[in-house]
């Protein structure tokens, strides 16, 4: 039988590997490391709008494994989400309510609220009790005005006018308590975003490399990703290097004759080589 | 005669081989209000009857012509309540897809996956089929594309399609005034003439729905304002 409203599956979530899991670190098991987006992810609201940022290191431990990830995800045309925590987590969990999002927009023709995309969010994640690691600050500009909130791993929200996560974001949160104010215009807030996760990225390991920017207007959305490269890769040579005869000290000189014979049959190629010179360099 | 026998259960084949409730189906589609679609070279163009029950009826309120996603839209002949269900469905697919290939769905596997919804209340216990024919109109890399899918579950590519009330007059309208190499504002307006063929009344822009998609493969409905001014060239 087909259903009319989509009903929850029964039962919810499954907790057996998660008291799989226990068991294992009970034994002394280590966790295999995760990717995780280590992250300084901000945002704050001006005059006209929100400015979101966030920077573009995804770690797997100590190592750096992504050196210019995005950050920033598109939930609507007027709401964008930047995502710290384990990033699979943070990009599915994205991409999910944006696919309801817009399903909602069809439904009912307007154009998407942010309040709607937070609750999506947060009912998502508090089923989840934690275990999807998606912490977000979320930050659009709808009908009812701008909005900025952050999302936690465990489903509760926080509605504020400036938001840092992530590993970055006490020293993201120092230059916001320091320099924020009320009424900024739009290139003072892209400046203190950008200061702020730079900030983040020179003081935090988990952060690095560059800064990603989102400006939400009523009606434009600017996404300036790589807005500040204050890391730029510093390259060996474009030339190239050039072995000149004799860097390498020759051994031995051996000249040896190869024969090559081409026989053409219907169904197979065969050859060997004919002619060559090979010089062993040992 | 022996057919009628046959004719309340949907799951029970006729003697003559055929699913009475199928063809029951395709009567109400028969009986709906005349829509059509004509593809041109650089787009499609679908257009239906709004006729509303009454004057009283707020016109704003109803929206025949909807979006599947923004370069597929679907008009219905028949039931609008049916299409509303198969549309919300579609909706969803495009999104799944979307979400599995990261990819926008391409129209022939969109009609093919509404197709199968339609066939699947033609083949289970407890269900009757769905009494809309749908014509599917999109853009995508292989062009402008306009597809029917009949309540049976089987769909066709048509370069030009009516259904509902006044079919044969539509088709064989289409099928004199049809050209290969028509654009996108020969084809709106040929779809004006062929709705005011068997059109009741005075047409206007209140009282028919159009829906165009372009080589900006955004699929639009026009507002009313935008029809009258149609109308008034095609005069």
């Amino acid at each position: 039988m087909v259903k009319m409203t989509d009903l929850p599956t029964k039962g919810g979530f499954s907790f057996d590997l998660c008291t799989r899991n226990q068991m294992l670190l009970d034994k002394g098991v280590q966790m295999p490391p995760f990717r995780k987006t280590g992250t300084t992810i901000v945002g704050l609201v001006f005059q006209d709008g929100v400015v979101l940022g966030a920077d573009t290191r995804a770690t797997e431990g100590p190592i750096v494994a992504d050196k210019n990830c995005e950050k920033i995800h598109f939930m609507a045309p007027n709401i964008y989400c930047c995502g710290a925590g384990t990033a699979a987590d943070t990009e599915a969990v994205t991409d999910m309510v944006s696919s309801q999002l817009q399903l909602h927009r069809y439904a009912t023709g307007r154009e998407s609220r942010v309040v709607t995309a937070l609750t999506l969010l947060k009912s998502h994640l508090f089923s989840y009790q934690g275990h999807v690691s998606a912490a977000l600050v979320l930050g659009g500009v709808d009908v009812t005005g701008p909005h900025l909130h952050t999302v936690y791993p465990h489903g509760s929200t926080d509605t504020l006018p400036f938001a840092t996560m992530g590993s970055g974001s006490l020293a993201a949160m120092s230059v916001f308590e320091s320099k924020y104010r009320e009424g900024l215009t739009r290139e003072e807030g892209i400046e203190l975003v950008a200061e702020a996760i730079c900030a983040g990225i020179f003081n935090d390991l988990g952060s690095g490399s560059n800064v990603d920017v989102c400006v939400i207007t009523k009606g434009q959305t600017e996404y300036l990703r790589n807005y500040q490269l204050p890391n730029p890769r510093t390259y060996i040579s474009s030339k190239g290097y050039s072995f000149v005869k004799g860097q390498t000290a020759v051994v031995v000189t051996k000249l040896v004759h190869v024969e090559a014979i081409f026989q053409l049959r219907v169904d197979e190629w065969q050859y060997r080589i004919n002619w060559g010179l090979v010089q062993c360099l040992c | 005669m022996g057919d009628s026998q046959y004719s309340f259960s949907l799951t029970t084949f006729s003697p003559s081989g055929k699913l009475v409730q199928i063809e029951h189906a395709l009567m109400a589609v028969g009986s709906g209000q005349t829509s059509l679609g004509i593809k041109a070279t650089n787009g499609v163009v679908v257009a239906t009857e709004k006729k509303l029950p009454s004057i009283l009826v707020d016109e704003t309120s109803v929206q025949k012509i909807q979006l599947v996603t923004p370069n597929i839209g679907v008009v219905y002949s028949g039931m609008g309540p049916d299409s509303r269900v198969l549309v919300r469905k579609s909706r969803k697919q495009a999104q799944q897809y979307f979400r599995l290939y990261k990819e926008t769905i391409p129209v022939t596997q969109l009609v093919r996956e509404t197709a199968a919804v339609m066939q699947e209340f033609t083949q289970s216990g407890g269900v009757r089929p769905f009494g809309v024919s749908l014509l599917i109109a999109g853009y995508d890399d292989n062009g402008p594309q306009l597809y029917q899918v009949d309540p049976s579950g089987s769909y066709f590519s048509w370069k030009a399609s009516a259904m509902g009330k006044n079919v044969s007059n539509a088709k064989t309208f289409l099928e004199k005034r049809y050209t290969e190499d028509m654009e996108l504002e020969d084809a709106i307006h040929t779809a004006i003439l062929t709705l005011k063929e068997g059109f009741e009344g005075q047409i206007s822009g209140k009282n028919i729905e159009i829906g165009i998609i372009g080589t900006d493969r955004q699929f639009r409905v026009l507002s009313s304002s935008e029809i009258d001014d149609y109308l008034a060239e095609v005069e």
